[in-house]
């Protein structure tokens, strides 16, 4: 157990000595902050902005932070987990400490989770800043904001999990980084095809979709399906990525 | 199994697909012992040291390290070594003491204990300096300094090093050979190199491997001695040059003086060595109860040549090495070469005198490189 935290804390403070952390919390935080409040709405009725929807919602924000995790929040955090420590050697010397495969691989999802969380409470600013304080634009529902949140929490565990088992499937980086953004793009989009996919296919895709699963959260329901449906993905993904660091043994 | 064993490995196998990089090897490292793990490149020196840090598990074979089996408890494994992999693979993005305390913090040594280790092992690995830069701006030599502190910081019994002393300049290894012969008295040392030199400074016994197999294992004077072979140097004036001959009559032909030194009784190999114009330098290999010093030195009196030179070299490891690994090097250099014959004259080569390059010498180096270029 305290090797996981060891070797987490030291993944998070690899991840901060980098530029990457920093640039993708304050990309994020910027392209969330243009598109909720400057970009006035585009033909279709349901994606006016901020002021535009004249309400006291914050759900334009929770409908533009899953996409921009999966194109490039996700895939930017996770692509160094393993492909980087492969590709350099440096797993060859974690990995012959005393450690388990499975703490090193759990230790380095809370590390990559830890980033996209820090993250999240990052973009709390803005509700606060709208609703709170220095504005107080009116009352804010914010248990529907809190629900927004747990879904961003479970979608980017169900995410990162994602991200880190393709990078350990790979030695480069840069083929990490365009694997994830292309499959959680793919997980994510394919909800909007499941209303025009008839029949079992549809259901399927819907099933598989991390756009419906998490669309009920920032309506403001939990849905247990949806937590189990996250969660479950989290739990294979880690399972496989602990898988594909073992194979090194017998390959 | 006795406890002063502390690496075993019996009908050690490893294949890749169906590349077998290990064929049934056995060894076994007592208490105290330093030994170098000697082989041409991918001979199986990486993938048996990757074994026994339980990185790779082995296709077959029993490994026990410190009495522990790598299958069964691969972390009492190894908690009881220090390893530094080839290259010396560090967060580049940490600094020197950072990662020390990393090391330490997953191998549970408490802060006080850290401390302590820290000091020692920053003191005998030349680090007092770069404590705090970060390690991508330090130099390879450097580099491998922190690699080899961060395996000696939990103080371990067994210590396993992939070419150590590759990136250090020639002050620097002097300096580690020496620190590894003190440390190496109450600790078992594994290190690989393909440096011979090194392996007759340090350690009292060398494992040779060599496309998978152990070729030599045993104290080096066993390894100088197993090819039984003297070789000589004898060189003849072809010239007068800028001294003059003092000898009886016409210089001698190259041809002449070849046949004739091949004639010598004894004599199971001759080669030409490179030289200028004023001599003729030859290569004579003998079996080792064989001193051919007198007759060569009546040969070339009775026929009146001048002898410019005339010495017998002890086997180096270097020869040894290079007798009992050539199949390994010509399977290299000619890609494809039937396997099965490299094989054959791999450690007698009696009968093939003719064929058989010289083994050591310039002449030799120059075909090597000639054929590397192409």
């Amino acid at each position: 157990m305290r090797n996981i935290w060891i070797i987490a804390r030291r993944d998070l403070r690899a991840q901060f000595n980098s530029p990457v952390a920093y640039v993708v919390i304050g990309g994020t935080m910027f392209l969330v902050g243009v598109l909720v409040f400057l970009i006035p709405h585009v033909g279709n009725a349901f994606m006016g902005n901020f002021w535009e929807l004249d309400r006291a919602s914050m759900d334009q924000m929770f409908l533009y932070l899953p996409p921009l995790m999966c194109l490039f929040v996700v895939p930017a955090v996770t692509m160094r987990t393993i492909a980087a420590e492969r590709g350099s050697g440096t797993l060859e010397l974690l990995i012959t400490m005393p450690v388990r495969d499975s703490e090193v691989i759990l230790g380095k999802f809370l590390a990559s989770l830890s980033v996209v969380l820090i993250l999240l409470a990052a973009t709390l600013l803005y509700p606060i800043a709208m609703f709170v304080w220095p504005w107080n634009l009116g009352p804010l529902d914010w248990p529907t904001v809190w629900a927004g949140y747990l879904g961003c929490i479970l979608f980017s565990s169900a995410a990162v999990a994602v991200g880190m088992m393709l990078s350990s499937l790979t030695e480069s980086d840069v083929i990490a980084f365009f694997m994830t953004s292309a499959t959680l793009s793919i997980l994510y989009a394919i909800g909007w095809m499941a209303s025009i996919i008839p029949g079992a296919a549809g259901d399927a895709v819907e099933f598989l979709s991390f756009q419906t699963r998490y669309q009920s959260f920032a309506r403001g329901l939990i849905d247990t399906r949806a937590v189990l449906y996250f969660l479950s993905v989290a739990t294979v993904c880690i399972l496989v990525s602990f898988r594909s660091l073992e194979s090194r043994k017998w390959s | 199994m006795s406890n002063d064993v502390m690496i075993y490995a019996n009908d050690l196998s490893k294949s890749f697909g169906s590349f077998r990089a290990l064929d049934k090897i056995n060894f076994e490292v007592k208490r105290g012992e330093i030994v170098g793990f000697l082989g041409p490149n991918g001979a199986g020196k990486s993938t048996t040291m990757r074994i026994l840090t339980c990185f790779i598990s082995p296709t077959s074979g029993t490994v026990r390290v410190n009495g522990h089996d790598v299958f069964d408890a691969p972390l009492q494994v190894r908690e009881s070594l220090g390893y530094l992999p080839q290259r010396a693979p560090l967060y580049l993005e940490m600094s020197v003491l950072e990662y020390l305390r990393f090391a330490a913090e997953l191998r549970h040594l408490d802060p006080d204990t850290f401390r302590k280790r820290a000091k020692n092992v920053v003191e005998v690995c030349g680090l007092a300096q770069v404590l705090g830069r970060e390690i991508r701006h330090l130099s390879h030599g450097y580099r491998q300094r922190v690699g080899l502190a961060q395996a000696l910081i939990h103080d371990p019994p067994i210590l396993i090093l992939d070419e150590p002393t590759s990136d250090l300049d020639p002050n620097e290894k002097a300096e580690f050979l020496d620190y590894l012969k003190q440390i190496g008295q109450e600790r078992t040392v594994m290190l690989s190199t393909h440096n011979l030199a090194e392996v007759e400074a340090s350690c009292a016994r060398a494992i040779i491997v060599s496309r998978g197999r152990i070729v030599a294992d045993g104290p080096l004077d066993d390894i100088r001695a197993k090819s039984g072979r003297v070789r000589y140097v004898v060189s003849v004036q072809e010239s007068p040059g800028s001294v003059g001959y003092r000898g009886r009559g016409e210089p001698p032909k190259k041809g002449e003086v070849e046949s004739a030194f091949a004639a010598v009784t004894g004599v199971k190999k001759l080669g030409e060595l490179p030289t200028d114009e004023r001599a003729h330098a030859f290569e004579l290999v003998s079996d080792r109860e064989v001193d051919l010093r007198p007759d060569v030195f009546r040969l070339a009196a009775d026929k009146g040549w001048v002898l410019l030179e005339l010495h017998r070299d002890a086997q180096t490891l270097e020869d040894v090495f290079r007798s009992l690994t050539i199949g390994d090097e010509r399977r290299n250099r000619q890609l494809g070469a039937p396997s099965d014959q490299a094989d054959e004259d791999q450690d007698d080569g009696s009968d093939d005198s003719a064929q058989e390059p010289p083994r050591r010498g310039a002449h030799d180096r120059h075909e090597k490189t000639a054929s590397d270029r192409s």
